[in-house]
């Protein structure tokens, strides 16, 4: 019976394969992301990424052809996820799957990988074990903290001893105080309070008077983009912590670009650490917003999660050139390894071992442009940063 | 003491906006019977629109307020001569499907027209300032919504206690065919309750949007938290909502501030005792 | 606070044979469409897994709210306590598919036992309300449990040993997809047994009117507590076969906006008729994937105007438009 069903599972899979080899003039991919619901800017970023991405490199590689299926995943939700990657593997018989926002979505996809011969490469979900599950899994975004990791030194050389973490009470949250509290305690500091804030935490002043109170001279904190930034940064402000002289360090999930014209004015001077600012000055980063902002329609909506689509686009593009159309996926990867070449948030390079992306982290400050608008201005570079949460495993 | 103050404004701030914008989802389910999950996507709409007027058409921040209030309730009359009407009396669920189903349509198109990012209502010179008050700073807009709910409280109390409106409410909520029998218009009655139900909603939306900020999913992230709210206050009740939201605010607010790790489970044990002890709400009426 | 006052009379008791050949041709008609949709979507079962799963909750939500009449937003917090069950068990060493739902459905059916034990307190809006206190509080405790559960990463690498030792829980999904139909067939027959009984005779008339039920010398608590562990032991085993078809427990299986969407698929079906249940989850979820597929940015706004369509056009869900059908054609002979 198993080789029966093997001999079936088999028989598909090389139906599916000479389907592919025998016609391949078009080349699917599926992309996975928030399209709609409470995290849909993000998904729209995605898109314009990889519209970004198609629009500057040509929407063939090698004569093949390329077409983009997009599928809706509005919040984490494995089983869905699973749904969707299944869907798009057997039924719209995609060659490479690409997306994916949250952790767990891609924690359920991981498994499926083998079987269906497809590499998975993640344009943001940023834990850093996903890309242990499964070998086919490429990642090029970035890891919470990998993003985190040089504030702690940044803040102990601005003569910070004291520090208190308030983070966001879910994985990523979690994640950003350890890595702040490791480089800082390395650096010399002392993390006098960890707080975690349920995800819902809408008024944050009672947490700023625990703030005040705990003696602290420097806050790190760490919520998710979104509505929540707004009330934070604001309370920081009104409460008079930063009239006090307390600094404030985060990484730039907090100041993510399509906040920053609510945030305005509560939010200049802030210093956060991040892989990418839509500000970064390089000819490949003006290239990549002209085309990007015209993908998603409006200057004001661009940020992080769209360069990492493109970039992801650029990985998948490489796998395609390699395998020459042929769905490969163990090929495909070890194409990529080693792969390293200028993103518009500058040089980067895909691990070989890893699978996850090492690149520079800027610590920037929110400031007004020439035009008056508020961007994330980058003051200083670290470079070839890897992942630090994969090199302690 | 300064700790115990300065929390306890925090509290008396976050819980005039929850009153604010429940105290309307309060009337309509206690006096109409209407389960309307979409009063927060009526709050929304009001703060595109004062965003919108605000910072496209460069009014004030009052008259913003006023332009929000009455544009949302005239975006309110259609769906409540087409859509509200016919639930009126439903069964409870019904009426939920309705309005959820509501809420997707305007979470749908504000996402497509509006986009996702946040908008915000810029704040005149004299709110935006953090005031220092002695003991500590509190912005300035703090002050004015706690002013705002005092108002709120105040003004409705005397429209349904003091006034022939009021008189004629009371009836109708209490036995709409022997009012109606007695010649008041029920019909008419209902139709304005729900004007002002959606016109404090619209209010509370625009001044407490620097609490909750405005998106597209504004409509469902705070569902909850009104549903509850409302009623754990008895719904209908004024005195009754005031209290949930000051209660509920403080501990809130003070579980926030004592022990932030386990903020939430400090809100719904808390929700859980108030209704294990007060079965219909701190004021609800008996049914 | 009568929520569910349209759902069908106790008093309609035509004889009992025919009842019974009629439901005798509703589980063959359940099986066939099932079977259908294997042969027809055989590239999509992992959604049509999961919409057998979800079809689960929905028909424990049915036996609380359309039989009893006690309304709930928190049903997840029993889905989600048979997904972690069976989840927790499977990382520890537990792999057996069949071990694990059983798992599922007891952590589920306790889950059901503590949350009626409260809930039944209250009534009316009350209730609603602890319903979805409770359901918070689970979700609070998986976020923290995160050592035991993953937190919001999810709990990741079930590895689930092949069913009976032969059919293993593969990409193409056939396995966790027939062991779900044959689950909720088996679940959905036994449902029937229980609704018809005398206990569900009991449930409807509690609904109906408790005072009088109480007048008669019977005991509500604990009939309705009875009522809510088996719904928790159907919803506990709907989660045991999300986490053993997915191989992943995510915090979304203990959320309101799971246990609302339920709810929704419920009343879009019908209350108090188990088909209903069924015919909510397959239309809704059915519904909701096409759109998304046909547009993945602005779909939300249909699944919207569908809702509204349906309490315009049939208030009383989709079962009593087919009654009204039914009833219009005998009126006219």
């Amino acid at each position: 019976m198993i080789a029966g069903k093997r001999i079936l599972g088999a028989a598909v899979s090389a139906m599916l394969m000479g389907s592919v080899s025998a016609y391949a003039d078009t080349i699917k991919v599926g992309i996975i992301g928030p399209f709609s619901g409470p995290f849909a800017l993000q998904g729209k970023n995605f898109q314009a990424g990889v519209e970004a991405y198609m629009a500057l490199n040509g929407k063939s590689v090698k004569g093949h052809d390329i077409e983009i299926i997009y599928r809706d995943l509005p919040a984490a939700n494995p089983a869905q996820s699973r749904a969707l990657a299944q869907e798009l593997v057997v039924k719209e018989k995609v060659q490479y799957l690409g997306g994916v926002y949250f952790t767990p979505d891609a924690m359920a996809i991981t498994p499926l990988l083998s079987q269906a011969n497809t590499p998975l490469v993640i344009f943001n979900a940023a834990t850093s074990a996903i890309v242990n599950t499964s070998p086919l899994v490429v990642r090029t975004s970035f890891t919470t903290a990998q993003t985190t990791n040089p504030l702690g030194k940044i803040a102990f050389n601005e003569g910070v001893k004291k520090a208190i973490t308030v983070v966001s009470d879910y994985g990523p949250g979690v994640d950003a105080e350890n890595a702040f509290r490791k480089a800082f305690e390395a650096a010399g500091g002392q993390v006098v309070e960890a707080v975690r804030m349920p995800m819902n935490t809408t008024d944050f002043s009672p947490i700023m008077q625990r703030v005040r109170d705990s003696g602290a001279t420097g806050l790190f904190a760490f919520l998710p983009s979104g509505p929540p930034t707004l009330g934070f940064v604001k309370a920081f402000n009104e409460t008079g912590l930063k009239k006090a002289g307390i600094k404030f360090y985060a990484p730039g999930d907090l100041t993510q670009e399509s906040d920053l014209p609510a945030l305005g004015e509560a939010a200049e001077g802030l210093k956060t650490s991040f892989h990418y600012s839509v500000a970064h000055d390089s000819p490949e980063n003006k290239k990549f917003v002209e085309a990007a902002v015209k993908a998603i329609g409006s200057a004001d909506q661009l940020s992080f999660p769209a360069v990492g689509a493109y970039d992801g686009m650029h990985v998948i593009y490489k796998m395609i050139e390699a395998t020459d159309g042929k769905q490969d996926a163990k090929k495909a990867v070890d194409a990529v390894r080693g792969l390293s070449w200028t993103s518009p948030r500058g040089p980067v390079r895909i691990e070989p071992e890893t699978r996850h992306i090492t690149q520079n982290i800027y610590l920037r400050e929110v400031a007004k442009d020439a035009d008056g608008k508020y961007i994330n201005k980058e003051i200083q570079t670290f470079p070839d940063q890897k992942d630090p949460g994969l090199a302690t495993q | 003491m300064q700790t115990i103050l300065s929390i306890a404004i925090d509290a008396l701030a976050f819980g005039m906006v929850l009153f604010i914008i429940c105290i309307g989802l309060s009337l309509t389910m206690g006096l109409m019977r209407v389960v309307n999950l979409a009063h927060g996507a009526f709050a929304m709409i009001a703060g595109y629109i004062a965003s919108y007027a605000a910072r496209d058409l460069g009014l004030g921040y009052a008259a913003s307020i006023f332009l929000a209030i009455i544009g949302t309730i005239v975006i309110s009359i259609p769906l409540e001569r087409f859509l509200y009407r016919r639930i009126y009396g439903s069964p409870e669920l019904t009426q939920v499907l309705m309005t959820i189903g509501l809420t997707f349509c305007v979470i749908g198109i504000t996402n497509y027209f509006m986009g996702p990012t946040l908008k915000i209502i810029p704040l005149p010179e004299a709110l935006s300032q953090p005031l220092d008050v002695g003991f500590r700073t509190i912005a300035a807009h703090r002050l004015f919504v706690i002013a705002c709910g005092a108002a709120v409280a105040g003004g409705l109390w005397y429209l349904i206690e003091r006034t022939t409106f009021g008189i004629k409410l009371r009836a109708t909520v209490d036995n709409a065919a022997m009012s109606d029998a007695l010649g008041v218009r029920t019909q008419v009655v209902y139709a304005i309750s729900f004007a002002i139900a959606i016109g404090l909603a619209a209010l509370g939306g625009v001044v407490g949007a620097e609490f909750l900020p405005i998106e597209p999913y504004y409509a469902l992230r705070y569902m909850v938290t009104f549903l509850v709210v409302v009623s754990v206050g008895g719904a209908g009740s004024i005195p009754g909502a005031l209290i949930a939201c000051l209660v509920l605010g403080f501990v809130d607010t003070t579980g926030r501030y004592l022990m932030p790790d386990f903020g939430n489970f400090f809100f719904y044990a808390a929700v859980i005792l108030i209704v294990c002890l007060f079965p219909r709400g701190f004021l609800g009426r008996a049914q | 606070m009568h929520i569910m006052a349209q759902a069908g009379t106790v008093s309609a008791m035509p004889d009992a044979k025919s009842h019974l050949w009629r439901d005798a041709a509703g589980i063959a008609l359940i099986s066939a469409c099932g079977a259908a949709g294997y042969w027809l979507f055989p590239d999509n079962l992992a959604l049509l897994t999961r919409i057998v799963a979800v079809a689960l909750l929905v028909l424990s939500i049915d036996l609380v709210v359309g039989y009893c009449g006690v309304a709930t937003l928190g049903q997840a917090a029993l889905f989600g306590a048979g997904a972690y069950a069976a989840g927790i068990a499977c990382v520890n060493g537990v792999t057996e598919p069949m071990t694990l739902i059983a798992i599922g459905a007891i952590a589920g059916a306790a889950a059901g036992l503590l949350m009626g034990g409260v809930m039944l307190r209250a009534h009316g809006l009350a209730q609603l309300v602890l319903s979805i206190a409770i359901v918070q509080l689970f979700h609070e405790a998986a976020n923290k449990a995160s050592a035991y559960t993953g937190g919001s990463d999810g709990l990741a690498g079930l590895m689930v040993s092949p069913l009976f030792g032969l059919f293993e829980f593969d990409l193409w999904g056939r396995t966790a997809y027939l062991m779900g139909l044959v689950l909720l067939l088996l679940v959905f027959i036994a449902l029937k047994f229980v609704v018809a009984s005398p206990f569900g005779m009991l449930c409807r008339g509690i609904k109906q009117d408790p005072v009088r039920i109480r007048a008669m010398g019977a005991f509500v608590f604990p009939v309705l507590l009875k009522m809510f562990v088996i719904s928790g032991a159907v919803a506990g085993t709907g989660g045991a076969l999300a986490a053993v078809s997915t191989q992943v427990v995510g915090l979304d299986s203990v959320s309101f906006e799971l246990s609302a969407n339920a709810l929704v698929m419920l009343v879009l079906g019908g209350l108090g008729t188990l088909y209903g249940a069924l015919i909510g989850t397959v239309i809704f979820m059915g519904f909701e994937h096409v759109v998304s597929a046909f547009n993945p940015f602005h779909w939300m706004t249909m699944v919207g105007a569908l809702l509204i369509a349906v309490v315009l056009a049939a208030p009383g869900g989709l079962t009593s438009l087919v009654g009204k059908v039914a009833a219009s054609r005998q009126g006219k002979p």
